[in-house]
């Protein structure tokens, strides 16, 4: 029992950061069908400046706001330049421009910070045991923010006037700009969202789980993965996709084989996009015309 | 494209021709013996990607080195030119590299970093009758090869010592957690062989991938086999972080590390938890606390100064891997030019060479050359290495 709690424990953890990046899909993708492979690598970009900032004789918090408020800069950036130009978007034309980012960013990454993963330092707490289960101080910080972010996030959408104004424009693109909503404003403030939730998630594992330079490209794929169960349009579906992974992948490393822990998420991918490929909590289907 | 078709259609005119004639010139050009010019040295090494820990300061070494060889005069009168490729810690840019360099027509080839690279580049090196000394671990990269060599100690050396310590403590059983890639290939079988006289065995072999962030899954089962003794297998940071993930579910078997880790970054990356394990590591890390008689120290002790003067920082031992790399082709180029069949020759026959790995015999069975002894027990107590015991 106890190892099965460490299990869950362990998956729930790296899945709320799989969820958080997962929202990044979705808050661009329902405004814009954008997209973005770039999405990792917020979260790696965002690691590697809190760790510098914080190795530079920052404070830990100034260091996280400066990490946070550095991405998203350069989420808003990449939607000015890359995004935003572009006349006919199609999700294959983003699909091409956001790898083309990503690359960019991983390269940038490389040349600034070197080839050497390196971690943060933990937020405050300590470490204790309940019942023989280890519990880091980090995976509360995890857990805790996660479910607040996303708890605040799923509310915008849900109740102000400026979250349904997106959700708008992914619905009814024509009639959102007849009521006056503009679709570029929308665009962008949806990036910084993404780079918002992205940098969030690198902070905050980046204490346990590392930030490299190339760390972005796993936590991406598994938050696409995450994304993908919740159909890419639904903040709820890619919430429980990301703790569902982070879970299914922990508990096939224990029981299964270690060996196997990395497909697990890709297994999951494939037999979603063959047997539901809307996503398997579809609540809520959104109409598209 | 076509271009490059077109050459080598040329060439290989040229060549039929050449050997039609009967014309005996041809067997020294193949075989590289020009005596003008620079000295090409070729070297592939896992700058980027999982391997970077072990590749940069590598390369760091390699261009320190060879720049220090150019200004004392280079190799009786010849230049030395360093090429220096990234394979991104994968096989297919080893292999990509490698045959880049063969058509470059460099005089030898060092790397790469790991061992899977190493073996992409193994089978091109034999073909193409190209001298290469790799820098990785696994005895596998050399074991019936004529062309290839390396510096790294033996994965069996290793684990002589693990196994050497268990049996000094009195413990039977082990439980290992190796990288999946090819640096752990091979391990459980080698550490069962070795074990088995002793009545030593291996109670649970875990996984993991080299750019595996988390370790609870495994740890679990590593610790539910309640062994007396632990391995843990793998280069930093999947190395630190798995140490890590040891601490914090409080298995308290001594941990053994392998020789994966002997780098400030593990230190760094590993923080307190690598308090208390135990690895045996080359004699670079602890060169100041040896004894004045141990034969290595001189050189030790000289390649340190230089390499902090340089870059303001420690070498780690895969730097030291690739500092006797590189001396020991050039000891080969000093004593018998640049033909590769002498160099590989050379090399076969090298005795008593001290480099910073341990000093090596190499004999046409073992293209490794050292024993047990390149390797000492080493601690980790308040973020620092200690010599455990010398030998």
């Amino acid at each position: 029992m106890t190892d099965l709690f460490q299990l869950l424990l362990a998956g729930v953890s790296i899945g709320a950061v799989y969820a958080l990046i997962a929202m990044g899909f979705v808050v661009i993708f329902t405004v814009s069908e954008v997209i973005n492979l770039a999405q990792g690598e917020f979260a790696a970009l965002a690691g590697l400046v809190a760790i510098s900032a914080a190795g530079s004789g920052l404070p830990l918090p100034a260091a996280i706001l400066l990490a946070i408020a550095t991405v998203v800069v350069v989420a808003a950036v990449m939607q000015r330049l890359t995004i935003a130009p572009v006349k006919r978007m199609t999700t294959l034309i983003s699909i091409i421009l956001t790898l083309g980012v990503s690359t960019a960013l991983k390269a940038a990454m490389l040349l600034i910070w070197g080839p050497e993963g390196q971690g943060l330092t933990p937020f405050p707490g300590s470490d204790f045991n309940v019942f023989g289960v280890s519990v880091q101080a980090q995976y509360l910080w995890i857990l805790g923010v996660t479910a607040i972010v996303a708890v605040v996030v799923t509310l915008f959408y849900e109740r102000t006037l400026l979250g349904k104004a997106l959700r708008a424009c992914a619905e009814q693109p024509t009639a959102a700009r007849l009521v006056g909503i503009s679709i570029a404003r929308a665009s962008l403030l949806s990036f910084a969202i993404a780079g918002f939730l992205g940098s969030v998630a690198g902070v905050l594992s980046s204490p346990i789980y590392f930030s490299s330079w190339d760390s972005g490209l796993a936590l991406g794929l598994k938050g696409f993965v995450a994304a993908t169960l919740g159909g890419l349009v639904s903040f709820r579906g890619a919430i429980l996709g990301g703790l569902l992974l982070g879970v299914l992948e922990s508990l096939v490393a224990g029981y299964v084989d270690s060996g196997l822990r990395d497909a697990v998420a890709f297994i999951v991918l494939i037999l979603v996009l063959v047997m539901r490929p809307g996503g398997i909590f579809r609540q809520h289907t959104v109409a598209r015309v | 494209m076509r271009l490059t078709h077109r050459i080598g259609a040329a060439v290989a005119a040229a060549a039929l021709m050449v050997a039609a004639s009967g014309c005996a010139e041809t067997e020294s050009t193949d075989s590289g013996g020009s005596t003008t010019g620079p000295i090409k040295i070729g070297a592939i090494l896992d700058i980027t990607g999982a391997g970077a820990s072990l590749g940069v300061p590598e390369r760091k070494t390699l261009e320190m080195l060879a720049k220090q060889l150019n200004e004392a005069g280079g190799i009786n009168g010849r230049q030395v030119e360093l090429i220096i490729e990234d394979n991104q810690s994968t096989e297919d840019g080893a292999a990509k590299a490698m045959n880049e360099m063969v058509s470059q027509k460099v005089d030898i080839v060092l790397g790469a970093s790991r061992t899977g690279p190493s073996l992409a580049m193994r089978a091109i090196a034999e073909s193409a009758q190209m001298p290469m000394i790799s820098l990785a671990a696994n005895a596998a990269i050399v074991k019936d090869a004529t062309w290839v060599f390396k510096t790294a100690q033996n994965d069996a050396v290793v684990l002589e010592n693990m196994i050497d310590y268990a049996k000094a403590n009195g413990w039977k059983t082990i439980g290992l957690l190796r990288d999946a890639s090819g640096f752990g290939e091979g391990v459980a079988e080698t550490l069962t062989e070795l074990g088995k006289p002793a009545g030593i065995s291996v109670v649970r072999v875990e996984k993991f991938a080299p750019d595996a962030t988390d370790f609870t899954a495994q740890m679990i089962n590593i610790r539910n086999a309640k062994a007396d003794m632990n391995i843990i297998w793998g280069i930093p940071p999947a190395a630190a972080l798995a140490q890590k993930a040891y601490r914090q579910l409080g298995i308290t078997a001594t941990v053994v590390q392998s020789h994966g880790i002997g780098n400030q970054v593990f230190l760094d990356t590993a923080g307190n938890s690598a308090d208390g394990l135990v690895a045996p590591l080359g004699r670079l890390l602890v060169a100041d606390q040896l004894p004045d008689s141990d034969p290595q120290k001189a050189v030790l002790t000289k390649f340190l100064a230089d390499y902090r003067a340089t870059y303001n920082e420690s070498p780690s031992t895969f730097a030291g891997h690739a500092y006797d790399a590189f001396q020991l082709a050039v000891e080969a180029f000093k004593a018998v030019g640049t033909d590769k069949q002498k160099v590989r020759d050379y090399l076969e026959q090298v005795n008593g060479f001290v480099g910073i790995t341990g000093v090596y015999k190499m004999t046409p069975e073992d293209h490794s050359g050292l024993s047990k002894d390149a390797l000492v027990l080493v601690t980790v107590s308040g973020g620092k290495w200690q010599l455990l015991q010398g030998r």
